[in-house]
């Protein structure tokens, strides 16, 4: 059976390049990049490369890059790090709709003292005018947490001009996983910010990652060992992993050019799912293109997503849960509130720069056979 | 693809011995398959050990569908399971009575559930790996009969499933001896032969079934079930006891009389908190009165005879069954032992399941039958 691949927001294939210099990367640079020998600085040599590359792609100094494990460990550093030890003076601004790597960390400094907010940012932004305005951003510390896209329904966040009506001095921090690649760098990269960024999702492999910090800001470590990476996170790199990462990183021009076409096929797939009853979510705002979110009333998502499987069509609930089980989507929950089934039966088809005209007609297809077999 | 060729089957994996080779046989047969686990309950605190639904189990069943080369699927049916099975069995508890959870998990969240999914997933079939054989009668009802194996035989839980879902069923296992079971998981390479069968109700794997309710009802914000005293038949209280739900018809274990005369537990009544104790003999009773039944066939409309079985492990006795609008009397030519109200009772002609219920009641109609001994 011909499969569809229809969950890029989960997870991209390696791109034929990447593939080809991390072979090239586990014969030449497998050693110690840490190490003073040949051996070691040839693997430096790759490292470095890669992290230019990471740098190139952010419009950022190589040395203010972090070379991380993922995503989550990049997204994690990034809210955790520049939060620091003690947090009690500490006024967290964040989504409603983060992916559970910020949503888990804003969770944690919450409980370690911090106040955070939880605020809608992709409608009207008078909410957090009014929380801005509040007297205790005069003296405590502020800290932005935010994603530049949504994971799941492909929402942007407009977040220049968010962080421009922050007080003087919050630090701002973006998780754009999910935006790299699919927007221009300017919308979500600033000198003053840290960004995360996910290998997977741009064409590379799952165990690389990197934030963006700029020298100037204190990261506080999350992880106990050497001092790599500028003493921000100890442990030995992947340089294959992020010699991938760096491939995909210098290949972000030609994706993004795709981006227009890919919205083409989304918004065909769109227009096909709404004729078959499904409901779009997060649709209200601006959305980047790759990814269409749809509630079809009657049906849980787990059965849904195992149906079209079966099909030979991959898609996803939302974020990868490592059991498989189906508690609703917060992010479609927060969205839409007074719809509670919406968040119990949606599915996530996510498009990328390999998605053909004819897997979405294959899409709709089986779709269609799914659907049909819960009629009347 | 569902292409008609081959009927697809639905097998349900508990991550056990049993259902794996259930799997492992189908496929050798050359059906296709789809694996189906569900996620039932999330044990916590005390309930950890050995619990059901744990994660190991999942990684069993998934690790079998791997080694078939089957796609393998976990739903979450927990909420179905502590609505249909676990709310109802403390309540049944706290009532004073003695449920047949495995009853109600079969009929209402197993095989009625999957029956929906099967829908959902374009499967023709559903096998799972019961101790229970299937026939046709020439009309196309589905015939029911115990599994060769007397030992492991489970048509007793499965008498209340619906005609029109068990006629859907394969059961593979129904003709095998268990260790015939082991034997052919060996031979096929199925990952988990070896594994060790569980003993006690799922959901309660250490067995304390007064402590579980005790601790659902906390749980749940309801009161702790009062305790009480014990009697004697006569009337005489003869010591105290800690609530009703630790109490089972028929039990002898755990009364906490000290030494004097062996007694069981004869009768309880939940509205006083009264436990009746006695002597073996005053155990036996000859008459149960069922509710809820349900038929494999037509409602049967006149007395006749059978066997009927009172709970799992309860060899089924001759008995004169009197049908009735709801339910049916069953009069033992020999008087029982234990008939525990709540548990159900099933009805066979020879190893054929005719239906079953729920015992409302049992009682002694004519105690002259019996052969009465001087008791020891």
């Amino acid at each position: 059976m011909r499969r569809v691949y229809l969950d890029h927001h989960a997870a991209t294939p390696l791109l034929p390049a990447a593939r080809d210099a991390m072979l090239r990367a586990h014969e030449l640079g497998w050693a110690n990049a840490s190490s003073a020998h040949h051996e070691g600085r040839a693997a430096r040599a790759m490292l470095e490369d890669a992290r230019r590359a990471v740098a190139g792609a952010l419009g950022a100094s190589a040395a203010d890059i972090v070379l991380t494990g993922g995503g989550t460990e990049a997204g994690n550093l990034g809210v955790l790090g520049l939060a620091g030890e003690q947090v009690e003076d500490l006024v967290v601004i964040t989504s409603s709709i983060e992916h559970p790597a910020v949503e888990r960390a804003t969770n944690e400094l919450a409980r370690r003292g911090a106040t955070v907010h939880a605020l809608d940012l992709h409608g009207s932004l008078a909410p957090l005018r009014d929380l801005v305005a509040r007297p205790i951003f005069s003296t405590a510390r502020c800290l932005l947490a935010v994603q530049a896209v949504s994971h799941e329904t492909g929402s942007t966040i407009d977040v220049v001009s968010i962080a421009s009506m922050l007080p003087k001095g919050a630090s701002v921090f973006v998780d754009a996983s999910a935006a790299l690649g699919k927007l221009s760098a300017d919308r979500f990269v600033r000198h003053d910010w840290a960004v995360a960024i996910a290998g997977a999702k741009i064409g590379a492999s799952a165990g690389a990652g990197a934030l963006l910090v700029p020298r100037s800001i204190d990261v506080t470590p999350r992880q106990l060992g050497g001092a790599h990476e500028r003493g921000r996170r100890a442990g030995t790199p992947d340089v294959a992993a992020h010699t991938a990462l760096g491939l995909a990183c210098r290949a972000l021009g030609t994706r993004l050019q795709q981006m227009p076409r890919i919205a083409v096929q989304r918004d065909r797939l769109e227009a096909a799912l709404v004729a078959l009853g499904g409901v779009v979510n997060g649709a209200e705002t601006e959305r980047v293109a790759t990814v269409t979110n749809v509630s079809f009333h009657g049906w849980r998502k787990s059965t849904l997503v195992a149906a079209l499987d079966l099909e030979g069509i991959a898609v996803s609930a939302g974020a990868a849960c490592s059991s498989g089980l189906d508690g609703p989507s917060p992010v479609v929950r927060a969205l839409h509130p007074d719809e509670p089934w919406r968040s119990e039966s949606c599915v996530r088809f996510s498009l990328g720069i390999e998605t053909s005209d004819e897997d979405i007609d294959l899409a709709v297809a089986a779709i269609t056979r799914v659907l049909a077999r819960r009629a009347g | 693809m569902s292409d008609g060729t081959r009927e697809r089957v639905l097998v349900a994996m508990s991550g056990g011995v049993d259902s794996s080779v259930a799997a492992a046989l189908l496929k050798e047969q050359g059906h296709d398959l789809v694996g189906v686990t569900m996620h039932l309950w999330d044990a916590s605190g005390e309930d950890k050990v050995g619990r059901c639904c744990a994660p190991e189990d999942r990684d069993d069943a998934r690790r079998t569908c791997e080694a078939l080369g089957i796609p393998h699927y976990v739903i979450d049916e927990r909420e179905a399971f502590r609505e249909t099975v676990v709310d109802p069995f403390v309540r049944a508890y706290r009532e004073g009575t003695t449920p047949s959870p495995c009853v109600a998990c079969n009929q209402e969240v197993k095989l009625g559930r999957l029956a929906t999914l099967a829908d959902s997933l374009a499967c023709a079939r559903i096998a799972t790996g019961h101790y229970a054989r299937l026939e046709r009668s020439d009309d196309g009802t589905p015939l029911l009969r115990r599994g060769v194996d007397r030992n492991k035989d489970q048509s007793y839980f499965l008498h209340g499933v619906a005609p029109s879902i068990l006629r859907r069923m394969i059961f593979p296992l129904g003709a095998l001896e268990k260790h015939e079971t082991r034997a052919h998981g060996q031979r096929l390479a199925v990952p988990n032969w070896q594994k060790k069968d569980s003993q006690e109700l799922c959901f309660v794997p250490d067995g304390d079934i007064g402590g579980f309710v005790d601790r659902r009802s906390t749980e749940r914000g309801e009161a702790r079930v009062p305790g009480g005293v014990m009697r004697t038949a006569d009337g005489e209280a003869i010591g105290a006891h800690e609530g009703v739900h630790h109490y089972t018809v028929g039990q002898r274990r755990g009364l906490g009389l000290g030494g004097g005369p062996v007694r069981y537990v004869l009768k309880i009544l939940p509205d006083s908190a009264e436990v009746i104790v006695g002597s073996d003999r005053d155990l036996l009773g000859d008459t149960v009165e069922i509710e809820g039944a349900h038929w494999l066939g037509p409602r049967p409309t006149t007395p006749f005879e059978a066997d009927v079985q009172v709970r799992y492990r309860h060899t089924a006795a001759r008995a004169v069954v009197t049908p009735s609008e709801r339910g049916f009397v069953a009069r033992f030519f020999t008087p029982q032992r234990a008939l525990a109200p709540g548990q159900a009772s099933v009805v066979y002609v020879g190893d054929r399941v005719i239906g079953g219920g729920t015992m409302r009641r049992a009682s002694m109609s004519s105690p002259t039958n019996e052969p009465r001994g001087e008791a020891p």
